[in-house]
């Protein structure tokens, strides 16, 4: 991208700190995003500043800017969205998580989205829980109406593990399952 | 007799936000269905034509919203001064839908108009 030069230094600080803050806000997008959103912005100060005298650069420079608005607050939605797209596409924990964290606020999907990963991160710990703690983690069942998947501490007299080792199946296969569904629900959510 | 009516600035203040916001896509896509505008450009005609303000960095998310729906293309083109410009048109698709905005819309201004008598 081309940089814009303006005859008054004080105007070129202006624009240089204010493309410091763009680059920052979107820095977290694929670089061909990150590129669209700077020109874009870019363009519309070249053609809100081109012609303006050396002595007033500042000044016009300033109300463009002013305009524009904050980018940290401007371009949140649209980095949000961008984010979306491309945690859709690649399917990356990484950027899944970087989407949630864009758009928990936009609504309970996200909510429920986020608990449910919450879950599926739980169910990786188990895994560990079993291989250090094997006879307190599993399937608990006993006394007729005693059913647990996870960790106890304390086994009450008469409750028992039933899985064992095929423990480590059910739990991934559940991971599995549960992974799946959540990427459908963020599908949809992205497609509201 | 004399009555004093205070008007709930903030009720009506929130409710023009509102209806800004509805209306911006409309008014673009009225716009666009001339000829085709870059950014900045765009931002003038808006500014000539209504008495909306306009953040004006809210039109790019939202003329980018508009190309990921297909109502818009977008295209840069370069310019002589190194920096090019990105130029909105209404897609063939944006071109229907702007048609049956305009039914949607003009059916709302005739019940107001009714109601409104």
């Amino acid at each position: 991208m081309k940089r814009i030069t303006f005859n008054n230094p004080t105007a070129q600080k202006i624009y240089d700190d204010y493309f410091k803050r763009v680059r920052r806000c979107v820095s977290i997008l694929p670089e061909s995003d990150q590129l669209e959103m700077i020109m874009e912005l870019n363009s519309h100060i070249y053609e809100a500043t081109q012609g303006a005298a050396p002595a007033n650069e500042v000044e016009v420079l300033v109300n463009t800017i002013e305009n524009l608005g904050m980018p940290e607050e401007v371009l949140a939605p649209a980095v949000a969205d961008k984010k979306v797209k491309q945690a859709t596409r690649s399917f990356n924990p990484k950027h899944i998580f970087q989407a949630l964290y864009l758009n928990i606020f936009n609504g309970v999907g996200y909510v429920l989205f986020a608990l449910v990963y919450l879950l599926i991160i739980s169910f990786g710990f188990l895994i560990l829980f079993k291989l250090i703690y094997p006879a307190h983690t599993g399937f608990f069942t006993g006394s007729g109406h005693v059913f647990f998947f996870g960790f106890m501490a304390e086994i009450p007299v008469g409750v028992k593990e039933q899985l064992g080792n095929w423990f480590f199946i059910t739990d991934i296969t559940l991971m599995a399952v549960l992974y799946f569904l959540n990427t459908l629900l963020f599908r949809l959510l992205k497609g509201k | 007799m004399y009555y004093i009516c205070a008007m709930n600035s903030e009720f009506v203040q929130n409710w023009f936000s509102q209806v800004k916001k509805g209306t911006l896509s409309y008014i673009i896509l009225i716009i666009l269905d001339e000829k085709e505008y870059y950014g900045y450009e765009l931002v003038q005609e808006i500014k000539t034509h209504t008495t909306l303000e306009v953040a004006e960095g809210t039109l790019y998310p939202l003329l980018n919203r508009l190309k990921t729906e297909g109502i818009v293309d977008a295209k840069w083109i370069e310019q002589e001064s190194g920096i090019p410009r990105k130029y909105y048109t209404l897609s063939k698709d944006g071109k229907a839908t702007l048609t049956e905005m305009k039914k949607i819309w003009s059916a709302l201004e005739t019940a107001i108009q009714k109601l409104q008598k």
